[in-house]
C-alpha cells in the first residue's frame, strides 16, 4: 500500500523536530485523539533519534526515512535509514529504554531490513474508537517483533 | 540504529540555532493531509531559514494555493514536494504532476480581484520534465531579504 505521507531528509538530531510538526498535522488533519497523537509523536521521535544518534555515527548523515499510511483503523509508521541495522551498543550513553519505550506506546513494532537492505522500526497504532479513548496509550507493551528472516539484527533488550 | 532514549552527553552542539535542515522530500496523498502537512513541513523550512514574517505568510499562501489546487494535476493520487532552503531563498518543487499539470496548476491560482496567487507570491516559477519521463514538475523560489 501506498503511504498517505513520506518524508525524507538528511538524519540531522533538528530534523526531529520538523518530523514531529508533520505527525502533528497527521494528526489534527485526521482527528486523532490527543493522547494517541501524543504517544505517535513519541514513538517517532524515539526511533528516529536512533537513527540520527546510531545510524550513520561518525559518518555523514544518511537519509532518514518515515512512512506513515492510514488504513483499516490503524496508522501505521516505518522509521527506515541506510544504516548498518539494530545492533548492541554496549557503550551507548542512552538508557536503553528506547525499543522498549516504542513497543510500550504502539500496539505492535516490527524490526528489521527490507528488501532494499535498509533499516526499519515498523509501529503500528490502533484509530478505533477504544485507541481515540486513550486505550493505547495504557495498554500493555505491545509485542517487539522481528521482520522476518532478519532477527539476528534485533536485540530490543535493554542495556545499561 | 540502537535504542537509546538519551543524547550522547559528548555530542557537539551546534554553536547557534539549527541552520536549514537540507533538502525535505514531501509525498503526500492528496485529501485532508494535503495542505497540513505541507503547511507545517514548509513553515518549519521558512523558519530555520530564517524567512522574515511578511514573506512567512506569503510563502504558506503560497503552499496553500498549491495543495488546493495540486490534486487536479497529478499524476496519481499523491503530490509530491522536495523543499530545499538556499541562501535567502527556499526552493519549492512540487513534482508528479502529469503533462500540463504545472501550466493546470498555475491557472487555476488565478483569483478573481486579486491575480494569480502562485505568481504573486514567488519569485520565479520554471517548468521542468519529470526525471522519470513521466509528466513534469514546477519549480518556485520564494526569496527574501
Amino acid at each position: 500500500m501506498t503511504p498517505d505521507m513520506e518524508l525524507a531528509l538528511p538524519a540531522r538530531a533538528e530534523n526531529i523536530a520538523l518530523i514531529r510538526h508533520a505527525f502533528g498535522a497527521l494528526g489534527e488533519a485526521l482527528a486523532v485523539d490527543e493522547e494517541l497523537l501524543s504517544d505517535v509523536r513519541l514513538a517517532v521521535t524515539e526511533a528516529c533519534s536512533n537513527v540520527v544518534v546510531h545510524a550513520y555515527a561518525g559518518e555523514t548523515p544518511g537519509p532518514l526515512e518515515v512512512l506513515a499510511t492510514v488504513d483499516d483503523g490503524a496508522l501505521t509508521v516505518v522509521v527506515r535509514d541506510r544504516g548498518p541495522g539494530i545492533a548492541p551498543h554496549p557503550d551507548s550513553p542512552g538508557l536503553g529504554l528506547g525499543l522498549p519505550l516504542i513497543a510500550s506506546l504502539a500496539e505492535s513494532v516490527q524490526l528489521g531490513r527490507d528488501e532494499q537492505e535498509r533499516t526499519e522500526v515498523c509501529m503500528t497504532f490502533l484509530l478505533s474508537d477504544g485507541q481515540a479513548n486513550g486505550a493505547s496509550s495504557s495498554a500493555p507493551a505491545g509485542p517487539v517483533a522481528p521482520a522476518d528472516g532478519q532477527d539476528d539484527q534485533i536485540d530490543p533488550t535493554p542495556r545499561t | 540504529m540502537s535504542d537509546s532514549t538519551t543524547p550522547e552527553p559528548d555530542a557537539p552542539s551546534p554553536p547557534g540555532p539549527p541552520g536549514p535542515p537540507g533538502p525535505v522530500s514531501l509525498r503526500v496523498a492528496t485529501g485532508p493531509l494535503a495542505g497540513p502537512v505541507l503547511n507545517r513541513v514548509a513553515s518549519m523550512i521558512l523558519a530555520r531559514a530564517q524567512c522574515p514574517l511578511d514573506r512567512f505568510d506569503d510563502a504558506l499562501i503560497l503552499c496553500d494555493a498549491i495543495s488546493a489546487h495540486a490534486p487536479a494535476h497529478v499524476r496519481d493520487s499523491h503530490v509530491a514536494y522536495t523543499l530545499t532552503a538556499e541562501e535567502r531563498a527556499i526552493e519549492l518543487r512540487v513534482a508528479e504532476l502529469r503533462a500540463g499539470g504545472a501550466a493546470g496548476l498555475l491557472d487555476d491560482a488565478l483569483l478573481p480581484d486579486v491575480g494569480n496567487v502562485i505568481e504573486r507570491y514567488s519569485d520565479s516559477r520554471r517548468v521542468e520534465p519529470a526525471p522519470d519521463g513521466d509528466g513534469e514538475e514546477l519549480i518556485l523560489t520564494i526569496g527574501f531579504a
